[in-house]
């Protein structure tokens, strides 16, 4: 059997897919830094605080494996998880406001999101590959339509029209479901 | 570190603007400018979703867009005032320190950040605002049209706060980026204004 080291991105997902605990060691091996890098240079958190956030985001990866719709790209998708850990870890500092029980309404939020995603992502499975990528795109990795337009090749103009298409026949697939 | 400025009152958020130099300022006032515009056109939509079936795939959108010009406000001010606070010890500190220089640097790397972001989104909403003008119920389309001149004007600001960052230099890709999604939303609302006159 070939060592975790040696494995791709995508196998190590697949990998942590199937309990994989090795698996998914090398994964947060692999990316620690990574992922510390982000909340400490890109937004100058303290290393207590870039700390809290690498752990969030290693549990909230792991729990929303499943939400990855391209096992290759799990580089960018945990740095978008991390830079929006960062920004709420800002949000939430600048508030100053008493937290009563924050880890009760947290891990509700997790299991309703995670029962969400599961619902979402076998819908998004009934879409077009063009359907998932524009959605993808807009809502998970928070690209604008310019950014979208350039990197598709289709008119700027047109990418909100996708969307909102996309959005209906995704409403079908999940009231289908349903 | 500032508020949350989405949880103030509106009373009291303006007179925040209005009390000194510090956050929120106007990188703030144009990502909430920009919120605004996002919400109006979630508005307009909602409205029309007897006539229009991908309503409420425009309403989705306008809720993101909305929610990242609302997250950007808060981000803003608090890069803001790092900057400021090291633009300040870097005029009271010694002509040459390296580090503070680089810290310096850094912030105002930060500072720029936002308002690139806010003029995307600006022009994201007025491009939102534009689909909506042209499918939804025509009673709403005035505030259609409203909404592109809010997000042109959010998008306008912060591509000019982008521009006159300490960190930005003129061939910047940054600024070129904020300076055509200025343009794209200034487009776009001209259009919609024009024609509705």
């Amino acid at each position: 059997m070939t060592r975790p080291e040696a494995l791709s991105d995508a196998e190590l997902v697949q990998r942590c897919r199937a309990d994989d605990p090795a698996a998914w060691s090398e994964l947060v091996e692999r990316y620690s830094r990574y992922v510390y890098a982000i909340a400490v240079r890109g937004f100058r958190l303290s290393d207590e605080d870039a700390e809290d956030v690498f752990q969030d985001v290693f549990t909230r990866a792991f729990l929303r494996l499943e939400t990855l719709r391209d096992d290759s790209a799990f580089r960018p998708w945990i740095a978008q998880l991390t830079r929006r850990r960062c920004i709420d870890f800002l949000a939430t500092s600048a508030r100053e406001l008493p937290v009563e029980d924050p880890t009760t309404d947290e891990g509700s939020d997790d299991l309703g999101e995670v029962e969400e995603a599961f619902a979402v992502r076998e819908a998004l499975a009934g879409l077009s590959e063009a359907c998932q990528e524009i959605l993808d795109r807009f809502f998970a990795q928070d690209q604008s339509y310019r950014t979208i337009s350039d990197e598709l090749d289709i008119p700027t103009g047109t990418i909100a029209s996708r969307i909102a298409r996309c959005l209906s026949r995704l409403r079908d697939e999940l009231e289908a479901k349903s | 570190m500032p508020d949350d400025y989405l949880a103030l009152r509106v009373e009291e958020l303006l007179a925040r603007v209005a009390r000194d130099g510090r956050a929120p300022g106007s990188g703030s006032a144009a990502a909430l400018t920009v919120a605004f515009a996002a919400s109006l056109v979630s508005m307009v939509a909602r409205c029309s979703q007897e006539s229009w079936t991908d309503a409420r795939g425009v309403v989705a959108q306008a809720k993101v867009i909305g929610e990242r010009a609302a997250e950007l406000a808060n981000a803003d001010g608090t890069a803001w005032e790092e900057a400021l606070e090291a633009l300040r010890e870097a005029e009271a500190g010694s002509s040459s320190d390296d580090r503070r220089d680089f810290s310096l640097e850094q912030k105002l790397e930060r500072a720029a950040a936002a308002p690139l972001e806010i003029a995307t989104l600006g022009a994201d909403a007025a491009a939102l605002a534009a689909l909506t003008a042209e499918r939804s119920d025509g009673r709403y389309r005035a505030d259609a049209a409203a909404a592109a001149a809010l997000a042109a004007g959010g998008a306008r600001a912060a591509a000019h706060l982008v521009l006159v960052n300490l960190g930005v230099r003129s061939d910047d890709p940054r600024l070129a980026r904020a300076l055509a999604s200025e343009q794209v939303a200034n487009d776009i609302a001209a259009r919609l204004l024009d024609s509705g006159r």
